[in-house]
């Protein structure tokens, strides 16, 4: 390595950088990326547009409706239109549930006799659709116990359910999406900055000015990789205070693991933009490439949808094919958890990462051709 | 019309000799969307349930059997309640259950008795309905005395099948990530040497050569929906269709086409393929994840669901499961046509004003 010609290099493309006005665009994207999403993404389900047609009119079929319009899951309305008329309303995307409470519903309910109650889920989102099934159930089960126990019939005991949710007591979605928007983010920005820095080059013909020049090849690449790494460092900093100080997000891990893990992430991320700049020929490629790579992937499998470890077959696999579920456990431990490194798993996974860059270097410096073919 | 189709042909021959791009649209069209349709699945899966049982297991274990597949993995057991938060600290477990000792006397004597349930909710939506699913479990097991029984009927997608939805999802940003980058580099790579200003020299009607350069990225995109959907969306999935295949095309097109004056407004605004990389991710990215596919919009932050007023993905996602899924009347879809189509003209009347003109 010489230093003097590492220096020149690296300053001009900082130039470049700067000149284009790129510099913007590297601090603006993952901000507001971030901002965005992280106010935009809701997993759970609440105020689900929910009617409740209410046929009996009797004082336990409004209490029953009524389950469903003081409840932060449910935005409920009660009302008289017909079945046929609400159904039209799902089929508009104008509603969400349909609960319909049969005409001689209190009358049933104190003779004993069987009383059906009809729910229409619209589940043409399928998951969404199986939690607001699930939430209907729950709510409609939990009223009739405790009208069962207001009439004195229940003979066994009741089970009750004490939770105790760790790491998010609050349930609060922002603690859990916030960090695993960070590793989207930090997967995508340093990639699709790195996929055009060399291929770029190669169309417009200024590579032979390397072809031609005394650089060695792990030279050119340090040259072309640290000025984008160093810019996207401070995005680890800048990421980290919106997410403590606009969505509330706790800390309870080492800040060092943090930003270590981070810099190693920005590496690997940065080693794929490169990979692809190095085995494309066109910018046009290199960017479709980068962005299929990159933003699917990273969002998919980054645990914010759902749990690695329930997913099957060819996802499992190829969870475990993307750098972001190892730094995404990193990143939720430090954090919501707090183990740190003295958990082994951590410190399993940061080798993984390591060794992720490691590989992508050397495949890059193998691949990456000093002269015309 | 023939300078259009030779305008036309020209930009599709040079889509086809690079061959590896010709490769990269193929895969995401097929075997991305296949990998998404495949695995993901939002509902709790395979949830790993552990257990500690300080009784002496007569009531604990006919609750414990009616956690099944494929919701719940076999529970496990602990021996106490110190190894049991130690598994879900290293997310081996997601749902801790803890029965005290005193759990099955105070039940069998008919007192109110409680169980103490862990859970890791650093993925809230899924605890969640992992806690109403226990819920339901036990409200099942303690058998009320009450005769009330739910009906309970899922509309439109019966089994909850996720699937297809994962696959048109997926196959929808898609078509945005793809018509806006084609869109854009096409426009900009003549722009970046030069040849756009002799094309804008030449006596064609400038409109006539957007139209016939985006309108050719549109083809390459629609070839590539025909293809995804014959063979993974409908051939590997069997979704269903309940409505109209054509006016889903229609739909498909016309989104298509309001994609590409995005992509024409990002090559408006950029100059080299550099900045359309990064502008066109800095509007994809917004665009793809808050249309609603992933969060209905009514659930978002009210400024965002006034933003989401403007993105074209939304009407078009909205349009298209309701075609799909639901089954809806072609009267009630006119909304989602014209909004569309509308944003698409505003964004071409752009393009056509900013880089239709030499001077």
């Amino acid at each position: 390595m010489r230093v003097n010609i590492l220096k020149a290099y690296a300053i001009k493309e900082f130039i470049e950088l700067f000149r284009t006005r790129l510099i913007v665009i590297v601090y603006l994207m993952p901000l507001m990326t971030l901002i965005l999403f992280g106010f935009g993404i809701r997993m759970d389900v609440t105020n689900a547009r929910t009617l409740i047609i209410d046929n009996d009119h009797s004082k336990y079929s409004m209490e029953l409706g009524s389950k469903f319009q003081h409840s932060k899951y449910f935005d409920g309305k009660v009302s008289n239109i017909d079945e046929q008329e609400a159904l039209r309303l799902i089929k508009q995307a104008k509603l969400d549930i349909l609960i319909i409470i049969p005409s001689s519903f209190e009358k049933n309910l104190l003779s004993g006799a069987k009383s059906e109650i009809g729910v229409f889920v619209d589940t043409a989102f399928a998951t969404r659709g199986s939690t607001m099934e699930s939430y209907v159930q729950g709510a409609i089960l939990s009223t009739a116990n405790e009208l069962a126990r207001n009439m004195q019939r229940q003979t066994k005991g009741m089970i009750t359910i004490n939770s105790r949710s760790l790491f998010n007591q609050a349930m609060r979605d922002e603690d859990a999406i916030v960090p695993g928007l960070i590793g989207l983010v930090l997967f995508v920005a340093p990639a699709i900055l790195a996929a055009l820095l060399i291929v770029k080059e190669k169309e417009k013909g200024t590579i032979f000015n390397f072809y031609a020049s005394p650089l060695s090849k792990s030279e050119f690449l340090f040259a072309k990789l640290f000025p984008i790494f160093s810019l996207h460092s401070l995005n680890i900093f800048i990421l980290f205070i919106v997410a403590i100080y606009l969505f509330d997000v706790e800390f309870r891990g080492s800040f060092f693991l943090y930003w270590f893990s981070s810099e190693l992430y920005i590496l690997i991320s940065l080693s794929i933009g490169m990979l692809i700049s190095i085995v494309t020929k066109k910018q046009i490629v290199a960017v479709v490439l980068t962005v299929i790579v990159t933003i699917l992937p990273g969002f998919l499998y980054s645990g914010i949808l759902m749990p690695i470890s329930s997913m099957v077959g060819e996802s499992y696999i190829e969870a475990h094919m993307f750098p972001v579920m190892y730094y995404n456990h990193i990143l939720y431990d430090t954090f919501l958890i707090g183990q740190g490194f003295s958990s082994s798993k951590i410190v399993l996974y940061l080798m993984i990462l390591f060794a992720y860059l490691i590989f992508l270097f050397t495949v890059g410096t193998l691949l990456l051709k000093k002269e015309l073919k | 019309m023939r300078i259009f189709m030779i305008i036309f042909t020209k930009e599709i021959l040079s889509f086809l000799r690079s061959t590896m791009l010709v490769v990269v649209v193929l895969y995401s069209f097929t075997v991305d969307i296949y990998i998404a349709g495949q695995g993901i699945q939002i509902k709790p899966r395979n949830v790993a349930v552990g257990y500690v049982d300080y009784t002496g297991g007569g009531i604990s274990q006919k609750i414990l059997s009616r956690f099944h597949k494929p919701e719940f993995l076999l529970p496990m057991r602990f021996k106490s309640q110190k190894e049991l938060s130690s598994a879900i600290f290293n997310k081996e477990i997601l749902v801790g259950i803890v029965f005290d000792a005193e759990f099955e006397k105070l039940y069998r004597q008919g007192k109110n008795t409680q169980l103490n349930v862990l859970i890791d909710s650093t993925a809230a939506s899924q605890s969640l309905t992992t806690l109403v699913y226990l819920q339901n479990i036990i409200l099942d097991f303690t058998d009320l005395k009450m005769p009330i029984s739910i009906k309970s009927h899922k509309l439109f997608n019966e089994n909850a099948d996720n699937h297809y939805f994962m696959a048109v999802t997926e196959l929808l940003s898609l078509i945005t990530m793809l018509v806006i980058i084609l869109t854009a580099i096409v426009f900009v790579k003549e722009k970046e040497e030069g040849t756009w200003d002799i094309m804008l020299l030449m006596p064609i009607n400038p409109k006539m050569m957007i139209l016939a350069k985006s309108l050719s990225q549109v083809a390459i995109v629609m070839v590539g929906v025909i293809l995804s959907l014959g063979f993974v969306v409908f051939g590997s999935f069997d979704t269903p269709m309940n409505g109209s295949f054509w006016s889903f095309m229609f739909l498909t097109f016309l989104y298509s086409f309001s994609s590409a004056g995005i992509g024409l407004f990002v090559a408006a605004v950029s100059k080299d393929v550099m900045q359309v990389a990064q502008l066109s991710i800095l509007i994809m990215m917004p665009l793809i994840f808050l249309s609603g596919a992933w969060t209905p919009v009514y659930a978002m932050h009210p400024i965002l669901q006034k933003l989401s007023l403007i993105s074209p993905l939304r009407y078009y996602i909205e349009g298209s499961e309701s075609i799909i899924f639901r089954g809806t009347e072609f009267i009630d879809l006119l909304p989602y046509f014209t909004e569309i189509t509308l944003l698409g003209v505003l964004l071409y009347w752009y393009g056509f004003n900013k880089i239709g003109k030499l001077f």
